[in-house]
């Protein structure tokens, strides 16, 4: 272990890499700022940048990205009360009082410290986590491979969804479907071509999350005329006020961030979970463990209220990888995306990734912490300069942002059908989104869908045909009875909000 | 039973399951694999069983509560942007990267509003030449390019 992490340490150290993560925190702040424009599309937009690049620091390239659409996110909630990313809805609640009071530096300072904070200490929980998840699963067969997926599948069906259980499952059998069309990674036959030569090596998965995500993303500003630009003077340095925190201040903040970052890293580990859900039940627990004083204050610019979600997504961020790198199975939609990444790049995360490419693997880990880092030291002072971006009026912005997108796609394959294909794709998925079909359980469906085939091929063949693994295994009994729980749960709920 | 925009998309993705279904049947699988416990027409059904479930579940129990009134939409909007894409499409290996890209950022600024000359040509042509020098002059990665050939810009 402790050589596999100077490896990472070197990796991640190197003045190209430390470049990286500046880059990502930087170019994820832009876009995580921006109405709409979720890390998923900002990860999305920085795969085809990445093309050149070597794995590690292509990887680290899109952490930062993630942290700093998160960072992003929450300027634009505190500041302008529209939050950037799901995952920072929380943060306006006691983030915008604050803003409107005159505090907005302090509380983007609050934001930053409490971001920095829980993910340094999620980054800790992860170093330390991470190697004995990978040992463990070392054990895992394909039978347990194929119910871990599947409760993956299911889990981000049934928490990812706004309650919408049935058409999250409608998309994560779409994704699964889109997976099977190419070649049959076994026998090499062709499946689902419809005799098109385009299609025999199965769809981009690049091109997927493009079109679902960045791609509809823009359609969908024209679409429902979002107004997604604000005057520069609602960002101007002046209307900020000072950055600077008491020692009262801090006192309050201290308890919670340790409380909230070992929530939000939980949350976090759990597949479909995420930072929205953290976030939210870290703004909830905060204020039901308050006094009956501070609970007013709770909603109307509470140190507490906004330093609780902000430590928790970040927590969670760092709480997702855990999956990921150790199962090589992603616990959110933003993960997914990453994964697509890794494995276009050839590699395949998973408990062998630790063993095998450990400069990988660390380096990833502790580019987090470099990336809290460059988001309080670089960000937090540049903020009011960043901010200016939301004046960015959105004629000038979709534009851009399928320009990005075609040429993403256009950059893989030279291949003009992908972009037929893609506007196609696009415009689908806007109509799904209008009907609110929720789109990441297609990406995952997507994703998992080559890896869920082949293991429950290894398990059928194993077992002579029989699905008998089911419950012979205890690790997949035990995730078996997981999913029956989350569907019982899905359908527990939907009785009940019949009732209501 | 009453109709709504749920339960249309419902029915529409209950058809395509039942088309994938029985296109997964009519895949062609190598004769000493037609009998085995596993081919490649096994996953892709079991895929359609789930989807023909959960799809004529969503059209029975749908009462369409969120759905959204379609009409207030910006339709024309986003066809025309489609259309712009489709053609840049179309046109960006016969025309070349920067003219194309350059000439899809420049119709579809004016198509979205924006009539000064200047933001016009700072927002295209600046952003369209840097992207294209970090990629063909940084980056190495190759765009074939008629127009910038022509004229002598690249070889």
């Amino acid at each position: 272990m402790i050589e596999g992490l100077m490896i990472g340490l070197n990796t991640a150290f190197s003045g190209y890499n430390i470049i990286m993560v500046m880059m990502g925190c930087f170019a994820g702040t832009i876009i995580g700022m921006l109405p709409g424009l979720g890390p998923m599309s900002a990860i999305a937009l920085m795969i085809p940048i990445t093309y050149g690049f070597d794995p590690a620091s292509a990887m680290i390239l899109m952490a930062g990205v993630y942290y700093g659409a998160i960072f992003g996110g929450s300027t634009s909630s505190i500041l302008i009360n529209a939050p950037g990313v799901a995952g920072t809805v929380s943060s306006s609640f006691d983030g915008y009082p604050m803003a409107k009071n005159g505090q907005a530096g302090k509380a983007l300072a609050i934001a930053a410290y409490a971001s920095f904070s829980g993910g340094t200490i999620a980054a800790l929980f992860l170093l330390v986590a991470a190697p004995q998840l990978a040992k463990v699963s070392l054990s895992f067969q394909s039978a347990d491979y194929f119910a871990l997926m599947c409760v993956g599948l299911l889990s981000i069906a049934a928490f990812a969804s706004k309650g919408q259980f049935l058409k999250a499952m409608i998309m994560t059998a779409f994704g699964l479907a889109l997976a099977t069309v190419g070649q049959d990674s076994l026998s090499d036959i062709t499946r689902f071509h419809f005799g098109n030569i385009n299609l025999m090596d199965g769809i981009s998965f690049v091109l997927l999350v493009m079109a679902t995500f960045a791609m509809s993303e823009a359609f969908m500003i024209i679409f429902k005329k979002m107004d997604i630009s604000f005057s520069s003077s609602d960002v101007s340095k002046e209307k900020l006020g000072s950055i600077k925190l008491s020692k009262d201040e801090v006192k309050e903040m201290v308890p919670t961030v340790g409380r909230t970052s070992v929530l939000g890293f939980l949350v976090g580990v759990l597949p479909g979970a995420g930072a929205t859900i953290a976030s939210f039940l870290a703004w909830g627990f905060e204020r039901s463990i308050a006094t009956a004083k501070e609970k007013l204050k709770f909603g109307k610019g509470s140190i507490k209220g906004l330093a609780a979600p902000e430590t928790a997504n970040n927590a969670a961020c760092t709480g997702s990888f855990v999956p990921l790198l150790t199962l090589g199975i992603p616990g959110s939609g933003t993960t997914a995306v990453m994964l697509g990444a890794l494995l276009s790049f050839g590699v395949q995360p998973g408990p062998r990734l630790y063993i095998e490419q450990p400069e990988i693997f660390w380096s990833i880990i502790i580019s987090m912490y470099i990336g809290n880092v460059v988001l309080l030291v670089l960000n937090l002072p540049l903020i009011p300069y960043i901010a200016r971006i939301l004046a960015i009026p959105k004629n000038i912005l979709v534009p851009l942002v399928l320009f990005f997108s075609v040429t993403g796609v256009y950059l893989i394959s030279f291949n003009s059908f992908d972009i037929y294909f893609m506007a196609i794709v696009a415009l689908i998925s806007l109509v799904l989104r209008i009907l609110n079909y929720p789109m990441p359980p297609l990406i995952l469906g997507f994703i998992l869908g080559g890896m869920l085939e082949k293991n429950l091929r290894r398990a059928l063949l194993i077992n002579d045909g029989s699905f008998s693994f089911m419950w012979e295994r205890p690790i997949s009994l035990t995730l078996f009875i997981i999913m029956i729980i989350i569907v019982l749960l899905q359908i527990y709920q939907g009785l009940q909000k019949k009732q209501n | 039973m009453t109709i709504n925009y749920t339960r249309i998309s419902a029915l529409v993705f209950l058809l395509i399951f039942l088309v994938y279904s029985y296109l997964a049947g009519e895949i062609q699988v190598f004769a000493f694999d037609e009998n085995a416990d596993f081919n490649a027409r096994t996953f892709p059904k079991f895929i359609s069983y789930l989807g023909i479930v959960v799809s004529f579940l969503t059209l029975v129990l749908s009462r369409g509560e969120d759905d959204e009134p379609f009409g207030q939409f910006e339709w024309l909007k986003v066809f025309v942007l489609f259309i712009l894409v489709f053609t840049y499409g179309i046109i960006i290996k016969s025309v070349g990267f920067f003219l194309s890209t350059n000439l899809f950022l420049l119709i579809s600024y004016y198509y979205l509003g924006v009539r000064s000359y200047k933001v016009l040509l700072l927002c295209s042509f600046p952003v369209v030449a840097a992207l294209q020098f970090m990629l063909h002059g940084l980056l190495d990665v190759y765009i074939r390019d008629p127009f910038l050939q022509f004229i002598g810009v690249i070889s």
